[in-house]
Formats: C-alpha cells, structure tokens, sequence
C-alpha cells in the first residue's frame, strides 16, 4: 500500500525540467538551448586544440607536437570550431529566438528541427574519436589528394561533415518555412526583426551551397574507401575540382557564419542606445546582396591555384564589391548609437567589439581581394589573422552579445554585469594581442599550418600565444557567471531591456506556447522614442496546440 | 552648435587624412624587396594601407567618440530622439566606398598585367615539388638540382609542378607565389632584382614535413651563376651536399649534415644500426635497399609512404655510391 502510493506520487510529479534537454524534445526554445550549449561545449573542445596550437608555436622548433601530431590538432581545430561550434550555435539562436521574434508557437516543422539536432552529438563525437584511428590531418579544407592520402580518420571527419551539412540544410528548410508562413498578424517583411533577415539570407546560402559541399565530400570519401579517382590526377580526377566545389560552400559559408552575428549586433544596438535604427530597410537588404554576392566569390580562394588566370578578375571584382554592402551595415550602425542614450550593459560592450574587430577583418579582406597582393599573403598567417578577426573577433563577438543580450529570456535570471565586463576586457584585449602579430608575421614570411617557424618571427608568435591564452582564460568568468546566474541570479522580469521586439512581450523564460495570446504587430521593431511608445497588443486567440 | 559641429568635421577630416597618408608613406611592413615585381605589388599595398587607414581611423574614432560622448545620463530613463535614417547620407555610404572599391580593382588589374607581362630573353626554370623538398631544372642546360640559383635582372619563368600532393612554391622577398598541382604545370613569372639570399618557402600544407620544405634563392651576379651552372652540372659528389639537395635532409636528422628532420627515421649511427634491421641483409644492401625501395622495410613507428619512390631513378649510380657509404660511416 505504502509502495503502491509512493509510486503513484512519482507518478504524477513531473520528470525535473532539466531532463528534457537530455531528451527527443520538439520544443523549438528546448531544441535551442539544446543546440547552444552543446556547441558551447564543442567551442570548449575547439579552444583546447587552440591552446596546443599556441603552446607548440611558443617557440620555434618542434617541441610539443610532432608535424604529423601538429596537423592533426591544427586541422581539427578548424574543424570543431567551424561545422560543430559557430554554424550551429547561430542556428541555435535562430532556433530559440526566431519563432518568438516572429510570434509563433513553434518551428514549421518541430520533428524535422528535433532531427537537426540531433545528428550534432553523434557528427561530433565522430569527428573527435577520429583521433583513436589517426585523425584528419589536411586542414579544414581537405585539399585533395593530400586528405585521400590521410589515415582512416580523415573518413570519419568526411562522415562527420556530411552529417552536419545536413542537419544545417534541414533547419534552412524549417526556418525558411516557419518565416514565410507563420508570422503573426500584422507582421509584414518591412517589420521584420533584422536578426531575422539575417536567418533568411543564411537560410537561402544554406539550401543553396551545403549540398554542394556534402555532394563533393561524398566524392571524396568514395575516393578514400572505394578507389574510386574523381580527384585523382592518376585516374583522370581533377585535384582542382575539390577546390572549386568547397569553396563554393565554404566561402558562402563565411557568410553563413557572419549574417546572422551581424542580425545579433542589430538587436542589440537600438536597445542600449533608445533610438531606432538607423537605415533598417538598407540594412536588411545587404544581408540579401551580401547572400548574393556571397555566391559569387568562392574562387578568390584560388588565385595561386591553377584556375584559368582570365577568371580572376571578375572574382577580384566580386570579392570587393562586398565591401560595399558590409560597409552599409557599419555605417548604419555607427549613425544608430550616434546622438543615442547608450548603456554599457555587456551586450552592447560585446557588439562595439564586434564593430571594432569585424572592421579590421573587412579591411584586410581588401588585401586579400586585390590579386598582386593575395599572390604575396595567400596561405600565410595574414589570412589566418584576417579570418580569426572575422569569425573570432566577429561572429563570436555577436554570439557572445548575444548570449547576454537573450540570457534573461532564456533562463528567467540575470546575469552578474561586473562578470560580464571581465569577461569582455579579457575577450577584447586577448583578440587583439593574438591576431594583429599574425598579421606582421605573415607579411614578412610565415606560411600557415606550420608546426615550426623560422626564429625570427619568435617575438611575434609569442605575442600571438599569450593573447591566445588570455583567450582562453576569458571564458573562465563567462561559464562561471552563466552557470551560477542560472541557479541563483536575481529573477528576471518579461524585459528587462524594455525592448521592443516580440520575444521580449511574453514572459522570462516563455510559457511552453510562447504566448498566452499571439501578438499583433502594429509597429516597426525598433521604433524607440516614438511619442507614444506602443507595444504589441495581445488579442485573444485560439488556445494553444490548436 | 551647428559651426562646432562643422569645425569637429574638418577637424577629423585633416586627422583622418594625415593619419592615411602616415600610413601609406611610414609603415613598412614588407620583407625587402627581391624583385622587380616587388616594388610593384608593394606601390599597391601601401595604396591600400592608405585607404584602410582612413576608413579604420573614421569608424574606430566614431565609435570611440561616440562611447564617450553620448553615454546615457545616471537617472535618464527616456529614450534618445528617433532618426529612422536619412536618405542623403546612405547614397553617400553606398557610393563613396563603391567608388574606392572600382578605382583599387582598376589599379589592381593594371599592376597584374605589369607583372605577369612576358618579357625578352626570359629563362624557364621547372620547379618541381615533393613531400618534402624542392627540384629545379634549367632545361636549356640540363641540368637538374636541389639549389636555385638565378642570375640577379635576368626575367624567370618558374612552370611548376608536383609529384604527389598539392605544395606552394612561394618566395617572399619576390612576393610571388604559385601552387604546384600534381598533373599540370604552372606558371609564375619574376625578375630578381637584388643580389641575396632569400628564402624560399612551401605555403599549402603538404603534410607533416610541410614546416620544414624551406630552402633558400640564391640571387647573384649573371658570370657568378654561370660558373655555377656549369658546377652544378657535373652534379654534386660531395656526400653532405647530395643529401641536402636530393631532399633527405628535409625529413631525417643528421649531424654531420646539419639536418634536424623529424618526419623519417635519424640517421646518425645509421652505419651500425642497418647491418641489425633485417635478419641476412648486409648493413650496405639495407641503405641502397632504403633508398631505392623505402616500402621493402618501414621503422616502427613511422609511416609509409611519406618517402619518395624515385630516387633511383634521381640519384646517378655514382651518387647513390657516394651517399650510401656516406650513411655507412655514419
């Protein structure tokens, strides 16, 4: 009788909330947190390889690392930080926000985002036991034939990232659909939240160059395991080729990995400087030209390749004329704070960063552009501190801004400020300290990917790794602060930020159907200062699950 | 106001243009200049840190300003004055920096089509890459080497090449650069201009002895290199030279040439070692055997594979003698 009840007390009292995470869930805010903190780990994982990168080039010789170890190490952090960390983190923001900007109850299609999901852990978890058997050791960009020579685990990455191209083509599907059908009464394009425009100019780069990319892995793995010779000089393959068909994705997916951190950085300016945007319409029309171009540049890459030398002009060309959209965006966001009300809550140190880091990104991208000079810095260390400043400097910047700026709507709690500005002075000083040298050292001589450099880029490197490990060491006050703010920070109310947006009109974190009614949306999202400021109004609406 | 806000915009104006020009004209953050082509593709640079400097100036300054200057008052709650945008200014931020964009493409293409011009009386030299060392070959003399040797304003055409995997023939004093593919042969065109020694490195990643496929360009006067090629095409019979040449010491350790390799296997107290590695195969068979055939017999604990096939076909038979007693006597 006493066993009888007790079990039926069990019974009845629901599973712990944190469980869910661990399971098949199809809540879109659970498949986002889900999403977020397992590429944080794998952000983790990817900055440890980071850390033996730095500790090797400390000095010159090979000490630590061996060549073959080096490779390795080099190769899969590349690897992690891009297909299993910053890719998927974004989409991770998409997923939670996204619905909830737009005011629906869920994704278009709730199993398929659940699926998405669920392919990371395992493509993961591939890629790092890859290290068991003799792990990918070719870069990042596999170039043929040195990556079909490679050891077994080089088909394990391959693997690996077929899995995570498709799970990023599925959510491009599903956002695609969730946007243009279910977005609440009132909610026409030219009121979409920017950070949403970023997700659809991602979305569209998503169906149209991943399936390049997994089509061209999948060659490559034949060549591995079946013998086949597509890439083969031997067998009538072109090495080439390969080139042609991972650019085609991998430069489309710069932008993949940089408009939704730029939609991010749109969000939060207008909130900490009380003034609406400046120029919303010219701002999400370059994520759309910039979606465009993007598909228009991959070969650029490939100046010092044996690609037809007539092609490289028009590349050239399309390569800079994205300056043009992005510079937009910057100029746009500097008129946004100019005569604003700023506060210096962490989102907004983080986006300012953003401007600040992406800026040197853009500009030496110019370099990079400008084929006499590419001919001199392609595949040296200028290119890898031309890329960390994008994606490390920027895209990261963003998502940092963005876990912040989001934190309250996710958790319910807030976050501790004077945590949150450690963390960005450490984050803002070791960016800089580690990539700017890398500039200097490439100009002068050292190639990428080297496990050993010539002893006169010593000073050089060693600045380079002491801000690597400052890098390192900022994330210490970050996990701390997300972690303990989560059991115990200071409960947060609907919208602390007094935001405009939709996701900030229900409450912290959002009921399971996000709203207790579904918005009407009779404003723009930023119009701050406007004489009356008019929030959404709810309206009566079917009941949930309907 | 309006006059202040005048005087803050030539004020940052004049800053912003000196600070460009400091750029352009004070920064040097080139190696030297080793060829003709040099000067050229560093004119355009400094162009170019001109204009960055500028832009990076006016938006770090801006924002800079911005954070000082319109920081929100302690207790004030209103929102800031809404500016939804103005037309005017966003022309003008679409079409100043298209503008720069066509001029720096336009002085780009011009600067391609200087340096990659055909010139009279131009000398080909085949540059051939292999995990992990460089070839060269002056076909006019036939003669094959580990050394490049150029004769310092004569025009050089490199046709480039691989054996096995993609590499990067890159030599930064010529700020010149070309992939070696396996199964075409490309070109790259450069006139050295200074006599020197200048590095010369392999920019694609090639595999684990990618750090060490470096030599060195020699650069010297046009009777200096022709004594040279002359010497070279003999071929070379000192021991430590052949090993440096044909690539050994790219990969393997070796005091008594100076090679510090880690990829293969050490070579030093070889000579006593090789008579111990395969039951009934004599100390001296074993070297010919390893470097004619390095798959008959792999050391534990590094891969096959990675050791080029060819060498005897590369090596003369009087090369391969004087290198294996060489080893021997190691």
């Amino acid at each position: 009788m006493e066993r009888m009840r007790s079990l039926a007390a069990r019974l009845r009292r629901p599973a712990p909330s944190w469980l869910r995470y661990f399971r098949w869930n199809t809540d879109h805010k659970v498949i986002g947190v889900q999403y977020i903190v397992t590429t944080f780990f794998f952000f983790l994982v990817g900055g440890s390889l980071a850390m033996l990168v730095r500790s090797e080039l400390l000095q010159p010789g090979v000490d630590l690392l061996n060549g073959t170890e080096y490779n390795r190490v080099m190769t899969n952090h590349g690897s992690v930080m891009l297909f299993l960390w910053i890719i998927p983190v974004l989409a991770g923001f998409g997923n939670y926000i996204v619905p909830l900007m737009i005011g629906a109850r869920d994704m278009a299609f709730p199993r398929l985002n659940a699926l998405g999901y669920w392919l990371i852990p395992p493509a993961g978890l591939l890629m790092l036991a890859s290290f068991f058997v003799g792990a990918a050791e070719a870069g990042w960009t596999a170039y043929v034939p040195l990556s079909i020579r490679a050891p077994d685990g080089q088909t394990l990455w391959a693997v690996s990232v077929i899995l995570l191209g498709t799970s990023s083509i599925m959510s491009a599907v599903n956002f695609l659909t969730t946007i243009v059908t279910m977005r609440a009464e009132g909610l026409t394009i030219w009121r979409l939240p920017l950070f949403v425009w970023g997700i659809v100019a991602t979305s569209v780069l998503s169906l149209t160059a991943t399936p390049v990319l997994t089509a061209g892995l999948i060659l490559v793995a034949l060549d591995r395991v079946a013998g086949t010779q597509f890439f083969l000089v031997a067998g009538g393959g072109d090495p080439v080729l390969w080139q042609n068909l991972f650019w085609f994705y991998s430069h489309p997916a710069v932008y993949i990995m940089v408009l939704p951190a730029m939609g991010i950085i749109s969000e939060v300016f207008p909130v900490f400087s009380r003034k609406p945007i400046f120029g919303y319409r010219m701002i999400a029309l370059s994520s759309m030209a910039i979606a465009v171009l993007g598909l228009t540049v991959w070969a650029h890459h490939m100046f010092t390749s044996g690609m037809d030398p007539r092609l490289r002009v028009p590349y050239m060309v399309s390569s800079m004329v994205i300056a043009v959209p992005t510079g937009v965006k910057i100029f746009s966001w500097l008129a946004t704070i100019w005569n604003g009300k700023l506060r210096f809550n962490t989102p907004m140190l983080f986006a300012m960063g953003f401007i600040s880091q992406f800026l040197i990104g853009g500009l030496t991208g110019i370099f990079l552009a400008a084929i006499p000079i590419d001919l001199h810095v392609h595949d040296t260390y200028f290119v890898v501190a031309h890329l960390h400043f994008v994606l490390f400097g920027g895209s990261v910047s963003a998502v940092y801004a963005g876990l912040y700026y989001w934190y309250p709507k996710i958790t319910g709690r807030m976050y501790d400020e004077r945590l949150g500005h450690t963390h960005f002075w450490m984050n803002f000083v070791g960016t800089n300290l580690a990539y700017l040298p890398m500039f200097l050292v490439g100009l002068l001589g050292m190639p990428r990917r080297v496990a050993d450099y010539d002893p006169s880029f010593t000073t050089l490197n060693q600045l380079a790794s002491i801000g690597g490990f400052l890098l390192g060491a900022s994330v210490l006050p970050f996990l701390w602060n997300a972690i303990i703010s989560w059991l115990r920070g200071p409960v947060a109310d609907a919208n602390p930020w007094r935001a405009l947006t939709l996701e900030w009109q229900t409450s912290s974190p959002p009921p399971e159907n996000n709203f207790e009614r579904l918005p009407v949306v009779t404003h723009g999202p930023y119009d701050y200062g406007e004489a009356a400021p008019r929030s959404p109004e709810p309206v009566p609406s079917p009941a949930a699950g309907e | 106001m309006k006059e202040r806000s005048l005087l803050l915009v030539i004020f940052a104006a004049l800053v912003l243009t000196v600070g460009g020009y400091l750029a352009a004209t004070q920064l040097h953050l080139m190696p030297v200049q080793g060829s003709t082509r040099a000067v050229e593709v560093d004119r355009l640079f400094q162009l170019l840190l001109g204009i960055t400097a500028f832009i990076f100036l006016l938006v770090e300054g801006a924002l800079l300003y911005a954070a000082l200057r319109f920081r929100r008052k302690p207790g004030d709650e209103a929102d800031a004055a809404p500016v939804h945008g103005n037309n005017a200014l966003e022309i003008l931020w679409t079409i100043i920096p298209a503008a720069v964009v066509v001029f720096v493409g336009v002085y780009s293409v011009q600067v391609l089509q200087d340096i990659e011009r055909p010139q009279d009386n131009t000398m080909v030299v085949e540059v051939v890459g292999r995990q992990f060392s460089w070839e060269f070959r002056y076909p006019a003399d036939d003669v094959t080497t580990g050394e490049l040797h150029l004769p310092v304003g004569r025009p050089v055409l490199f046709q480039i090449s691989s054996e096995d995997v993609i590499h990067s023939f890159w030599v930064p004093a010529f700020r010149a650069k070309r992939d070696a593919t396996p199964g075409q042969v490309s070109e790259l065109r450069i006139t050295p201009s200074e006599v020197g020694r200048f590095p010369v490195r392999c920019a694609e990643l090639c595999g684990p002895g990618h750090a060490g496929m470096i030599t060195e360009v020699v650069v010297e006067e046009p009777d200096v290199f022709a004594a040279w090629l002359a010497e070279t095409k003999a071929g070379p019979t000192d021991p430590a030279a052949i090993f440096t040449q044909f690539g050994c010491a790219a990969c393997h350790t070796l005091a008594a040439a100076g090679s510090n390799g880690l990829v293969g296997p050490a070579l030093d107290g070889i000579g006593t070692r090789a008579a111990e590695r395969e039951p009934g195969v004599s100390a001296q068979d074993y070297i010919v055997q390893s470097i004619t055939d390095p798959g008959a017999y792999v050391v534990p604990g590094f891969a096959d594979g990675l050791m080029p096939r060819d060498f005897k076909s590369r090596l003369s038979d009087d090369q391969l003698r004087i290198l294996v007693e060489f080893l021997l006597a190691q």
